[in-house]
């Protein structure tokens, strides 16, 4: 378990995403890494409806990775990160007459999970309810667990895999905890950070097409 | 006469079985308490004893029957006294008795106590004569109330005891019902573990919701209404301070 | 992907009945049930475990009347104090059944949780409702649970010390409970049969946490 930084890569026009899925994992075999399975991060969001006491309407992600099988990363729109066991989906259902899930909320990043040395990739295909909706790379620097400490080391590599651009973005997330223990509920919170984009950029979207 | 005589030889051969019965219940007690004192166990001592009451009391109620002549009104006598060894005696008597001779006719034949019993038993009645009927009352008086305070005495041992007893057997108060149902239903409903500053509150506001939801006839309604009262005034302004 | 608690539920493996007895022991005699205890259950040969835990109960209340309160019980253990493990305890309803269970039934979510739990829970909406610490010892038989512990009341909300606690009762809380997949009913006539052992120091009963609250 290290540092992790989560990318957004912009599928540029006139290529599909696959086409640029394809293109990045050559790139990352092409270092020498080697395939380690698959990889999934899904998150469901769970609208708070008005009937709570005393409190504004909040909105609950409930975030699962298949890093951490047996967890489950609660985070609300607050930024507030419960880390709890996978059990926790089930008090989620006990709360249904309070958060109800959002229809068709659920969006996913999956792909192929690579090895090389003390790094991980993670290329994955986000998607909610069956639409291709981008890509997010993540790369996993595991020996350190001070974000602040592997910055650079982290820059460099994504510089070199997916091009200065792309390594340029830093998550907002990242920059407030250079110098705090990092954990995985830091992940999901940056995966959540990329989903809200994806569903901000639908909703713009269509808002321009009408 | 004779139907007489026949009724009286009939009697005596029923008389001698019931009594042989009796004899061989107890021989054969007998011979188990020697031989297998060992093995033998208190019910089977209490099959013999009843086995030998319920031949005594067949015996009885043969000799109290209608068929029986009045016996006291036979006399027996001896007609021969010998001093000789007789064969015929001692078979009959399965050798208990060798001869009917001056000594033992006076023991077999008694009907009246010996002298000197008769003398002892004569002076008691004259004694008990002597005493005046006041007295007699005072003494029966006494020995009533000694009866009586013995008897009492008696009676509270044996409670004592019987309570030992049972305190032996049944452990001391170990747990308490009140208790319990004062734990479960803190730790259930929170019963008794709201801060004092919250209580008042909670008893003078009643919810109105709350009033609507115990009519409810539904099970899970009168336990949910009572939480949520109490849940209402914790609520009030009094969110867990974090650290 | 079907993340792990979808999957324990397909396959009947994610615990969620909780069967549970009750009962108390005066403390005077709290020693003698321990010792029996020890004797019944694993690892006799070791000195029971002790444990000393702060549980604080928050509700989340609906505005309208149709929505039953939720509650949920935050544990976190003071036994160490520095490095307490929190987790979040739902219990639903307990069914008291007919006669042939033995034992109460309801639905039971346990589940390990990261220390910003409070903060987590009020910022969802939840409430303190109440609080209590209970401290005691508890053993393990095969899969069933004994708890022998005290419950107390907190004379000042926030960090529980002994100075801001006092006993309820002066007794123990006797509870035997097993968390199992749903429709392992046989388990009841295990804790029965176990039950029956403590006797007559302790009675574990069904109790009736409906009957208890209406009087």
């Amino acid at each position: 378990m290290g540092v992790v930084c989560v990318y957004f890569y912009p599928v540029p026009e006139g290529k599909s995403g696959q086409q640029v899925v394809d293109g990045i994992q050559k790139q990352i075999e092409l270092l020498g890494a080697v395939k380690t399975g698959n990889f999934c991060v899904d998150c469901e969001t769970f609208q708070a409806g008005s009937g709570i006491q005393n409190t504004p309407q909040r909105q609950v992600n409930i975030l699962h990775s298949s890093e951490q099988p047996a967890s489950c990363f609660a985070i609300l729109d607050t930024g507030t990160c419960l880390v709890a066991d996978a059990l926790f989906d089930g008090l989620m259902q006990k709360l249904k007459h309070y958060y109800q899930q959002r229809k068709g909320s659920k969006i996913e990043s999956k792909g192929q999970r690579y090895e090389y040395g003390d790094f991980i990739f993670k290329v994955g295909s986000v998607s909610q309810a069956s639409n291709f909706k981008g890509i997010l790379v993540e790369i996993e620097y595991c020996p350190c667990v001070v974000a602040g400490d592997c910055m650079n080391l982290m820059k460099e590599m994504s510089q070199s895999l997916l091009g200065s651009a792309v390594a340029e973005q830093q998550s907002s997330f990242l920059k407030t905890k250079t110098d705090m223990i990092y954990t995985p509920a830091d992940t999901m919170s940056q995966y959540l950070e990329h989903f809200n984009n994806f569903k901000k950029a639908t909703s713009v979207n269509q808002a321009m097409n009408r | 006469m004779q139907k007489e005589e026949k009724q009286l030889e009939s009697s005596l051969a029923d008389i001698t079985a019931k009594v042989a019965d009796i004899k061989n219940a107890l021989a054969s007690f007998l011979y188990k308490l020697e031989n297998e004192f060992a093995t033998l166990n208190w019910p089977t001592m209490l099959d013999n004893f009843a086995l030998i009451s319920s031949n005594m009391n067949s015996l009885s109620r043969v000799l109290r029957g209608d068929k029986i002549p009045a016996l006291r009104n036979f006399t027996l006598f001896p007609v021969l006294l010998s001093p000789d060894t007789d064969q015929e005696l001692a078979k009959l008597t399965e050798g208990r008795l060798f001869m009917c001779n001056h000594e033992v006719v006076p023991d077999y034949l008694r009907t009246k106590p010996e002298t000197e019993v008769e003398d002892k038993i004569n002076q008691l009645h004259t004694k008990a004569n002597s005493i005046t009927s006041d007295n007699a009352q005072k003494q029966l008086n006494n020995l009533n109330k000694i009866t009586s305070n013995i008897l009492d005495i008696i009676n509270s041992y044996r409670e004592e005891w019987d309570n030992d007893s049972k305190q032996k057997t049944q452990q001391p108060q170990t747990s308490s019902q009140s208790e319990t149902n004062t734990l479960i239903a803190a730790i259930s409903m929170g019963k008794g573990l709201r801060l004092q500053s919250q209580m008042p509150q909670q008893s003078q506001q009643p919810s109105p919701g709350m009033q609507q939801q115990s009519q409810k006839p539904m099970p899970v309604g009168k336990m949910q209404s009572s939480v949520k009262t109490t849940i209402r005034a914790g609520s009030a302004g009094h969110p867990y301070p974090r650290p | 992907m079907e993340n792990t608690f979808s999957v324990g539920l397909k396959n009947n493996i994610a615990p969620q009945q909780e069967y549970l007895l009750q009962g108390s022991i005066v403390d005077l005699h709290r020693d003698v049930l321990l010792h029996r205890l020890r004797g019944l259950c694993d690892n006799a040969d070791k000195q029971p475990e002790t444990f000393s835990d702060h549980e604080m109960v928050f509700v989340l209340r609906g505005a309208t009347a149709q929505q039953n309160p939720v509650l949920f019980r935050v544990r976190r253990s003071l036994d160490p104090p520095d490095d307490p493990s929190w987790h979040i305890r739902y219990l639903g309803t307990s069914e008291i059944g007919d006669k042939n269970r033995h034992t109460l039934v309801r639905a039971c979510f346990d589940v390990a949780c990261s220390n910003n739990v409070v903060k987590f829970l009020n910022e969802m909406g939840f409430r303190s409702d109440h609080e209590y610490c209970v401290k005691g010892y508890f053993f393990h038989k095969g899969r069933m649970k004994v708890t022998v512990s005290k419950i107390y009341r907190m004379v000042q909300t926030g960090t529980p010390d002994g100075n801001t606690q006092e006993a309820m009762t002066q007794s123990s809380l006797v509870e035997l409970s097993v968390v199992a997949p749903a429709g392992q009913e046989q388990i009841a006539d295990d804790m029965k049969n176990f039950a029956e052992q403590l006797k007559p120091l302790v009675q574990l009963e069904k109790v009736d946490q409906k009957r208890l609250s209406v009087q």
